[in-house]
């Protein structure tokens, strides 16, 4: 019996003895997943580990009574005793029907393996040296660029591969199968008054050959870096903001909780009664997308394995779908859209950000968040920022110590602006965005 | 019920010395400073009521153990779920590559096992009491909620308990277990008054057993959920600016947490990269702050019988009276420093790496009344209940979100206000301490602390304190 065979073997088994057992629904996943990390500091290796996990996770209707569970101990007689005991605690509960199991029909997979690209496959040939000798070189690169101000530098390798198996008794069996690869360095500078900015540069891809050469990442590390150096706040106000592309997830993501079906249904949503409404200025549009090829948020089917869609969230300004998955969709008496949030993607514009700086005689380059948090409900958000303050385009000053502040109902209206670099390095694709008149608190 | 025998817990695993000493064996064949293998058997339930109804339970098993060598400051790693000897032989043949030029000798074998205290017993384990006993708890805390006021519009409940079972195998022979409960009960409430909506919620969290829930500590967990969402209607937008800032005892902790606590982790100071990393001994605040990082708190989330690599564990002075006194320690930097270890290395899991970690992080009780502190400001913020807080090591950086607080007019709280973060300099905010209340407060909230992508349970306490000056990045 090969291993495939095992895993979709393992969980079509589980959800038998589980039906054998009284639960008339079953729905079981068996995750296997590997990784290998290398962290490199004063030319050596700091840290080599290695993981391997197996992990059964279930979820189960007893006379429409609901439950969940997980475990790792997958001896044949431990599985049993732990579904026995699934099933019996299910009994002590109330009924909760509308966590059945979605229409079949709904059900499957949105992509093939082949559309997605998820699993390089070169992975399986890329041995324990090679992993070795590219940590090394991204140390060696970082090395190269040594300056007195230099404190400590690390860099960071990691890789692995995880394998999904669902089975369900109303007729779901898949599997899906994806590697991912990691790669970057963090670096610390000497600064006055004893402070010790640091900066880094990480990566992360499903394809090996997607990833930056060690040079870049090394530039970029030690760039960003010098960009703290010195740094303080500046008067409080409003200005213009650029949000750089690769922390932009931090302010867009504020929409994800009042998006929920959850938070909707719970009464903690300030977007629950805004479809259709405009949230924003024209420019913003959010798309969300599993179907990216070699996408890190790319997947064949949602938490509820319905098939997975590109979805527009907003269409130029206006709010076009709600995040519901099958049991909250049921509580609102509405359809399923989707519970599962996978890439986001803004459309870039068509000016860089830097000639739009240039138009400004003074204007926020937000380059990193520290803290913070936002309230669903009321939309109120309040994050701590590093980034530049720039006059005409020029860095003027590096900035900390400083917050951004204001309401996820008004913010998005001031979107003034969308760059032409969409970062894709993560499963937020956005450009860097220019709001106009946001408040910031510094001196 | 006293402390269980993991040793014996573990034999139902397979798990013996016949096991143990030839994985150690191929874990240190290149030569190791030290090694170990990390048993751990967790289980957990939680319980979980919406909608008026007790509608969900989960339950989880986690089973495997983690294999670390290590040699000078590096460290090599590998876990399995698997606990036959093939899989965990193969786990440290695994780890002990990273000694493979190190030309090191093999620790010692000389077998002795640790006793250590018990902070926190229990009558009785989590796994014997049934899922149905939870159920009169959840409910009676539902009902309480909407009988606390006609606003309250819905309410959610949950009850989750665990226990984990430890037991660590050294290659210098030491054999140390630690069994450890862990609960925590959470309440949250939506209120709506006019069509304005709010919501509040309220947690307890210890390593305990069941008769932690007392009458007392049930009528608050539920009272103070309600209360906060109620609060929370009447809040308005906070302030812009530097202003000064007093905490409230309590969870106000969570400022010594971000402001000293992840600087004073001694790995980040071995390497040069935290912003405490030439300060100790000297002053760094006034002679009435004190902080302590303390694993031996009876009942405390942030206690510990012993840390994660088998060392007992003990209340470190981070900074006493004003003056920087000590880093928390795993065996690597304690080696690297030439001190002894602060029983600081700990672990998420059997799956995670051991970093040195803070416990329960708590300034001691200075001279002032509280209401002396807050009279002696003109114009300022008064800070009650908190979210979430992070710090940046090397620049000093830290942050914290409150949920919810006053302004501060003329000695007055007057006016409340919510949802705004805070942000100061670690340093910077310690030498501008300026009052030390008398009312300490270790709270009891279920705070977990992340670092390097690892969860641990901690606690967090304080007494009222005045800040000179702090970011408040309201939009006023």
């Amino acid at each position: 019996m090969n291993a495939k065979n095992t895993r979709l073997d393992l969980a079509a088994d589980v959800v038998a003895q589980a039906k054998a057992l009284g639960a008339q629904e079953v729905s079981a996943a068996v995750v296997e997943s590997s990784s290998i990390n290398l962290t490199r500091r004063d030319g050596k290796v700091e840290q080599a580990s290695e993981a391997t996990s197996r992990r059964l996770s279930l979820s189960l209707m007893v006379d429409d009574k609901f439950s969940s569970h997980s475990t790792s101990d997958l001896r044949p007689e431990a599985v049993q005793t732990f579904l026995a005991r699934a099933v019996a605690a299910t009994g002590l509960l109330e009924p909760d029907p509308e966590r059945r199991l979605p229409d079949p029909a709904l059900m499957g997979r949105g992509t093939s393996e082949e559309a997605l690209d998820h699993l390089d496959p070169t992975y399986a040939d890329w041995t324990p040296d090679d992993r070795a000798r590219l940590a090394e070189s991204m140390e060696m690169a970082m090395d190269a660029r040594r300056a007195d101000d230099f404190i400590s530098s690390t860099s960071y390798y990691s890789d692995g591969r995880s394998h999904y198996t669902q089975v369900t008794s109303n007729g779901f069996s898949d599997e899906s199968e994806g590697a991912w690869y990691s790669l970057g360095s963090t670096l610390t500078l000497r600064d006055e008054g004893g402070r010790r900015p640091e900066g880094s540069s990480f990566y992360a891809v499903r394809h090996r050959a997607d990833l930056p050469t060690v040079d870049a990442i090394a530039d970029q590390a030690v760039e960003r870096s010098r960009q703290a150096v010195g740094s303080g706040p500046t008067e409080s106000g409003r200005y213009p903001m650029f949000l750089e592309n690769r922390v932009a997830g931090r302010i867009l993501g504020i929409l994800s909780g009042p998006l929920s079906g959850s938070a909707i249904h719970y009464g903690r949503s300030c977007l629950a009664d805004k479809l259709g409404q405009s949230i924003g200025s024209s420019l913003l549009t959010l798309v969300d997308d599993p179907t990216i090829p070699r996408g890190l948020g790319s997947t064949p089917w949602d938490e509820d394995l319905l098939k997975a869609q590109r979805r527009t969230i907003v269409d130029a300004g206006v709010l076009q779908q709600h995040y519901l998955d099958v049991y909250y969709a049921r509580k609102l008496g509405r359809d399923p859209t989707t519970g599962s949030r996978t890439n986001w993607v803004v459309p870039p514009g068509e000016r860089s950000w830097q000639a739009l700086a240039k138009e400004r005689d003074k204007s926020i380059l937000v380059t990193g968040f520290l803290g913070g948090n936002a309230n669903p409900l009321t939309g109120d958000f309040s994050f701590g920022i590093r980034g530049l303050l720039l006059e005409n385009g020029e860095v003027v000053q590096s900035l900390s110590e400083m917050n951004v502040a204001g309401n996820l109902l008004d913010i998005f209206h001031k979107l003034a602006a969308v760059g032409d670099d969409p970062w894709t390095w993560s499963a937020t694709r956005s450009p860097t965005l220019l709001f106009d008149d946001v408040a910031f608190s510094g001196t | 019920m006293n402390q269980p025998s993991a040793a014996a817990w573990f034999a139902q695993f397979g798990v013996d010395e016949d096991l143990i000493r030839p994985a150690l064996g191929l874990a240190t064949q290149y030569g190791a400073d030290q090694a170990e293998l990390y048993f751990q058997h967790r289980t957990s339930t939680s319980v979980a009521l919406s909608d008026r109804k007790v509608n969900r339970v989960h339950t989880a098993v986690d089973l495997g153990v983690g294999v670390r060598v290590v040699v000078g400051d590096q460290v090599g790693y590998a876990y399995t779920e698997d606990l036959s000897a093939a899989a965990v032989n193969k786990a440290a043949a695994t780890a002990a590559q990273i000694a493979r030029a190190s030309g090191k000798g093999v620790p010692e074998q000389v077998r002795s096992a640790i006793g250590h205290p018990n902070f926190y017993p229990v009558s009785r384990s989590w796994a014997d009491v049934p899922i149905g006993n939870r159920v009169p708890l959840i409910r009676a805390w539902e009902k309480a909620a909407f009988d606390a006021d006609p606003r309250v519009e819905k309410v959610q409940v949950s009850l989750a308990d665990g226990e984990s079972y430890i037991y660590i195998a050294r290659a210098n022979g030491l054999r140390a277990s630690d069994y450890r409960p862990m609960t925590t009960a959470w309440v949250s409430c939506t209120v709506n008054e006019e069509g304005r909506r709010e919501s509040g919620s309220y947690n307890l969290a210890a390593r305990d057993d069941l008769t932690f829930y007392t009458p007392d500590r049930q009528e608050r967990l539920v009272d103070m959920a309600v209360d906060r969402a109620l609060k929370a209607l009447t809040a308005t937008e906070a302030p812009a600016g530097e202003l000064p800032v007093v905490m409230a005892a309590g969870s106000s902790g969570i400022l010594l947490h971000e402001a000293i606590g992840h600087g004073m982790e001694a790995d980040f100071n071995r390497k040069g990269t935290s912003i405490f990393h030439d300060k100790m001994g000297k002053s760094v605040a006034s002679g009435e702050v004190t902080i302590i990082d303390d694993a031996t708190i009876p009942g405390a989330r942030g206690s510990l019988n012993i840390d994660d690599e088998g060392n007992p564990t003990e209340r470190t002075a981070l900074v006493q009276n004003g003056v920087l006194n000590s880093y928390l320690h795993d065996e690597i930097s304690a080696r690297h420093y030439g001190v002894a270890p602060t029983g600081s290395g700990r672990r998420q899991s059997f799956r995670h790496p051991i970093l040195p970690r803070m416990r329960s992080t708590y300034m001691e009780a200075g001279p002032h009344k509280p209401a002396d502190i807050i009279a002696s400001v003109k114009n300022g913020i008064y800070c009650e209940t908190f979210s979430n807080g992070q710090v940046q090591i090397g620049g000093g950086d830290f942050a914290f979100y409150v949920r919810f607080g006053y302004l501060i007019e003329n000695g007055r709280l007057t006016r409340p206000i919510k949802d705004v973060n805070l942000i100061g300099n670690g340093p910077k905010v310690l030498a501008a301490i300026e009052m030390v209340g008398n009312d300490l407060v270790v709270d009891e909230g279920g705070w977990t602390c992340g670092k390097d992508g690892q969860g641990v349970p901690v606690s967090q306490g304080m007494p009222t304190v005045k800040v000179g000056k702090l970011s408040v990045g309201g939009g006023r």
